[in-house]
C-alpha cells in the first residue's frame, strides 16, 4: 500500500502510461462507475420511466425497509437459497475437481463435459430443465418412476420449486470446479510424497495438505458463489416466473419487477443498492473470517513485522 | 476486457456518427406493434396500403413482440426516442407521453364517422376526458366448445343465457380418467385483467370506481364466491387446473381434444381453426340471475407527444381506423359496426357471441384505469387467485391478505 518514496522526485506527469491504460479506464468510467453513480442518484428519486421525476431523499429506502413485505420475503427466499446453494456448490465442485485430478483416463473429456453446462446460455439451460422437470413428460419423473416414486410436481409445488431451482443452478458449477482444479494442480507434489513417506493416511493428506493449500481458491469461490446466489435471476425468471405463489421470488427478481414491470426505477435502484451493501458486507465478513484459516503465500499480516 | 470496452466505445461512437448522417429522402414513420406472426403480417399489409396511398412515405413496422413490448416501448420513451405511432392499451402508464387526439378527432369528425365505433371501445382510451388512442381492433370473451366431444358424450350444446351451474353440470360429464379428458380448464394464473369479468358478472369489481378502496371489493363475498367456484370445479374434477408449474395451456388441451370447453377470446380462434377441431362458440355463462359482462381487450393506436411528424402520424392512425383497414384485420374483431355488419359477423353463429357480449360490456371500467399503482396491487391479487385455485378453496383468506398487503399503495 505505501508509496515508494523514491518515486517522489520524478513527479512529472507523463501521459504515456495513462494512454496505455486508457481503454480500461474509459471502460471503467463509462460502463462501471458511471452507471453505479447514476443508479445511486436514481435511488433517491421517484423515477418513473415515463413522466416526471421527483426527489424523495431516503423515501425509497424507508418504504422498502418498513412498508414493503415483499422486500423481506424475497430477501428471505434468496438467503435460504444461498444457504443451501453455496455449500453445495463448493463441496460438489471440490469433489468433482478431486476426482478429475486423480482420474487416470479421460480427464480431458470429463473436464470438458463438466464445464459444458457453464458454456450454455442461461436461457437454453432453462429450456432443458423445463423439459427435465415436466410433471407428465419430464425425464426426471420418468427416471423416478423406475424407483416407484410417484410423479413429483417439481415446478408447481411451493416447497419443491426452490429445490428444483437449486439443482438447476448447481448444474452450472463447472466454473467453480475449474478454479479448484487449477488450484489442485498447483499444489507441489513433494508435500504429498513427504507425507506418504511419513505414513500419513490419504484422508489426513486431504485435510492437512490439500484443503489448506487450496485456501485462497476456496475463499474466492466462496465469495463468488455468494454473489452469484444473491444475483440469481435467469433461472427463476424463466423456469418458475417467481411462482408458485411467489415461492421462488428471489431478491433480484423483486428488483427486476420494480424496474421493468412497475417502472419504478428509483425504487429498483434503491433495492440494488441494498443488495450491493448486503453482499459487500457478507463478502467482507467472509474475508475477515477466512483470515483465520486461509494462508496466502507471501502475505504479510499485522503490519509486516518480518519485513 | 480492455479491448472489449474499447471496441464497444468505438462502435458506440461509430453508431452515433452514423445517426448523424443526413436522413434518406423519403419520410419514415415508425410504428410499434406487439403483434407477431399472422397478426403482424396483417399490420404490414395495412402499412403497405398506406404507403401506396402516400408516395414517398415509408412505414417502418417495429414488432417488439408480446412479452417484451412494454419494456421496449418504455425504453424508447425513456431514451427520448419513441416510435411515432404505437399500439397502446396501458394509457395510465403512458398518457403523459401521448398526444391527446380530441382536437384532431373533432376536426376530422366527418371523415372518421365516430358513430360507427361502439361506445365501449372509445371509452377504453379515455382518461379524465381526454382521448389518447383510436381503437384498431378488439376482442371480447366467449366459451369455445368441441362439438364432436359434445355429440359423442350426448351432452346438449350450450346456448345463450346459460349459467355457470349449467357449465359445471355439462363439464362433469366429460371427465374420463383413462383418456385424461375434462370438461373445462381452470387457469391458476389467469391475466387479472381478463379475470375481472367474472367478478363483474357476479356483481362486484376489484376496486371502487374512484380508485381509492379495495377493501370490500377485491375481497368481497362475491369475489370469493367466484374463486371458490373455480377451486371447487377443480376439486370435483369438472375442470383441469392449468398453469401450475406445467406450461401446457388450456387452448393446447382444447386443440388436442382433452377438454370440451375453453374460456377464450379471438386470440385463440386462428389456432383453433388450424387445429381442425370442430368447435362452436357460446357466450360467457352468467352467475344465476346476474347480468354477464366480458372483459374487452383493445388494441388502440396512439401517437407519441414528441413526434416530429404529427400530421403524418395522424394520417396513419386515421387510415388504420378507416373501413378499408378495419376490414383487413381478420385476427381480431372489427371496431366499426358497419364493417362487422357488412361481413355478416353480427349474425354469424361463430362471431355473434363476441358482439352480443360487447353490447352489454360497457358498464364497468377495468381496474388499471382507476388507480396508477394498480400494477403493484394486481401482483398481490394474482398471488391470491393462484393460491385459491391451487388450494381449491379458502379464497376469502387469500383475498383478505391481498387487500391487506395492498393497502400501502392506496395512500
Amino acid at each position: 500500500m505505501s508509496h515508494d518514496s523514491r518515486a517522489r522526485p520524478r513527479l512529472r506527469i507523463s501521459l504515456t502510461p495513462y494512454l496505455f491504460i486508457s481503454p480500461w479506464v474509459l471502460g471503467f468510467l463509462l460502463f462501471t462507475l458511471g452507471p453505479l453513480v447514476f443508479s445511486l442518484t436514481m435511488s433517491f428519486y421517484d423515477w418513473p420511466v415515463v413522466g416526471e421525476r421527483s426527489f424523495v431523499g431516503f423515501g425509497n429506502y424507508r418504504s422498502m425497509l418498513t412498508e414493503d413485505p415483499m422486500f423481506w420475503e424475497s430477501l428471505g427466499i434468496t438467503t435460504r437459497f444461498a444457504l443451501i446453494y453455496v455449500p453445495f456448490n463448493i463441496v460438489l465442485s471440490f469433489l468433482l475437481a478431486l476426482m478429475l485430478h486423480h482420474a487416470r483416463f479421460g480427464a480431458g473429456f470429463f473436464r470438458t463435459a463438466f464445464y459444458l453446462p457453464s458454456v450454455i446460455s442461461g436461457v437454453a439451460l432453462v429450456m432443458i430443465w423445463n423439459w427435465i422437470y415436466s410433471q407428465e413428460y419430464g425425464l426426471l419423473n420418468y427416471m423416478l418412476s423406475f424407483a416407484g416414486v410417484e410423479p413429483v410436481n417439481w415446478l408447481g409445488d411451493k416447497q419443491i420449486a426452490v429445490v428444483a431451482i437449486i439443482i438447476a443452478s448447481l448444474w452450472g458449477l463447472g466454473g467453480t470446479m475449474l478454479i479448484l482444479l487449477t488450484g489442485l494442480k498447483g499444489i507441489p507434489r513433494e508435500l504429498y510424497e513427504a507425507a506418504t513417506v511419513s505414513g500419513v493416511p490419504g484422508w489426513a493428506q486431504t485435510v492437512y495438505i490439500t484443503i489448506p493449500m487450496l485456501g485462497p481458491m476456496l475463499v474466492f469461490t466462496f465469495i463468488t458463489s455468494i454473489i452469484s446466489a444473491f444475483q440469481q435471476l435467469t433461472i427463476a425468471l424463466l423456469l418458475t416466473k417467481g411462482g408458485p405463489q411467489k415461492a421462488t421470488y428471489f431478491f433480484a427478481m423483486y428488483i427486476y419487477d420494480n424496474a421493468f414491470k412497475f417502472y419504478d426505477m428509483g425504487y429498483a435502484a434503491a433495492g440494488s443498492w441494498i443488495m450491493f451493501l448486503f453482499v459487500l458486507a457478507l463478502s467482507l465478513l467472509v474475508m475477515r473470517w477466512s483470515a483465520a484459516w486461509s494462508y496466502y503465500e507471501g502475505e504479510l499480516k499485522s503490519g509486516g513485522r518480518d519485513a | 476486457m480492455k479491448t472489449v470496452h474499447a471496441l464497444i466505445a468505438g462502435s458506440l461512437v461509430a453508431s452515433v456518427l452514423g445517426l448523424a448522417q443526413p436522413a434518406v429522402a423519403e419520410e419514415v414513420l415508425r410504428f410499434a406493434t406487439w403483434d407477431s406472426d399472422e397478426s403482424l403480417a396483417i399490420e404490414q399489409a395495412i402499412a403497405r396500403k398506406f404507403e401506396e396511398a402516400h408516395p414517398g412515405v415509408k412505414v417502418q413496422v417495429e414488432a417488439y413482440g408480446g412479452d417484451g413490448y412494454d419494456q421496449k416501448l418504455a425504453a424508447g420513451f425513456g431514451a427520448g426516442n419513441p416510435p411515432d405511432v404505437m399500439y397502446m392499451w396501458n394509457f395510465p402508464q403512458y398518457k403523459t407521453s401521448l398526444m391527446p387526439l380530441d382536437d384532431l378527432i373533432t376536426r376530422d369528425a366527418a371523415a372518421l364517422d365516430l358513430k360507427d365505433f361502439p361506445e365501449g371501445l372509445m371509452n377504453a382510451s379515455r382518461i379524465d376526458g381526454k382521448t389518447y388512442g383510436m381503437p384498431a381492433g378488439f376482442t371480447t370473451h366467449v366459451v369455445f366448445y368441441n362439438r364432436d366431444m359434445f355429440a359423442k358424450a350426448g351432452v346438449e350444446e350450450p346456448k345463450a343465457g346459460w349459467t355457470w351451474d349449467d357449465l359445471r353440470a355439462k363439464a362433469g360429464k366429460f371427465r374420463n380418467e383413462a383418456e385424461k379428458t375434462y370438461g373445462f380448464a381452470v387457469d391458476a394464473k389467469p391475466d387479472p385483467y381478463d379475470f375481472e369479468q367474472f367478478l363483474w358478472s357476479n356483481g362486484t369489481r376489484y376496486i371502487s370506481d374512484d380508485g381509492k378502496t379495495i377493501d370490500g371489493f377485491m375481497n368481497s363475498r362475491e369475489a370469493a364466491e367466484v374463486l371458490d367456484m373455480f377451486g371447487d370445479m377443480a376439486k370435483r374434477q369438472e375442470a383441469v387446473t392449468v398453469n401450475v408449474g406445467e406450461n401446457t395451456s388450456a387452448s393446447a388441451l382444447f386443440k388436442s381434444g382433452k377438454i370440451a370447453m375453453l374460456e377464450g377470446a379471438m386470440w385463440n380462434k386462428s389456432g383453433l381453426d388450424e387445429s381442425g377441431v370442430k368447435y362452436g362458440v357460446a357466450p360467457l355463462p352468467a352467475f344465476a340471475g346476474k347480468p354477464v359482462q366480458s372483459a374487452i381487450s383493445i388494441s388502440a393506436m396512439s401517437i407519441a407527444k414528441d413526434t416530429k411528424q404529427a400530421d403524418l402520424a395522424w394520417e396513419f392512425v386515421k387510415f388504420y381506423a378507416s373501413p378499408e383497414a378495419v376490414a383487413m384485420r381478420t385476427n381480431d374483431l372489427p371496431v366499426r359496426t358497419s364493417v362487422a355488419d357488412r361481413k355478416g359477423m353480427t349474425t354469424d353463429p361463430v362471431y355473434k357471441p363476441f358482439f352480443d357480449v360487447l353490447a352489454v360490456s360497457s358498464k364497468e371500467r377495468p381496474a388499471f384505469l382507476k388507480n396508477p399503482k394498480w400494477a403493484q396491487i394486481q401482483e398481490n391479487l394474482a398471488v391470491a387467485i393462484e393460491a385459491a385455485i391451487t388450494e381449491q378453496g379458502n379464497a376469502q383468506a387469500h383475498l383478505d391478505e391481498a387487500v391487506q398487503r395492498s393497502q400501502r399503495f392506496l395512500k
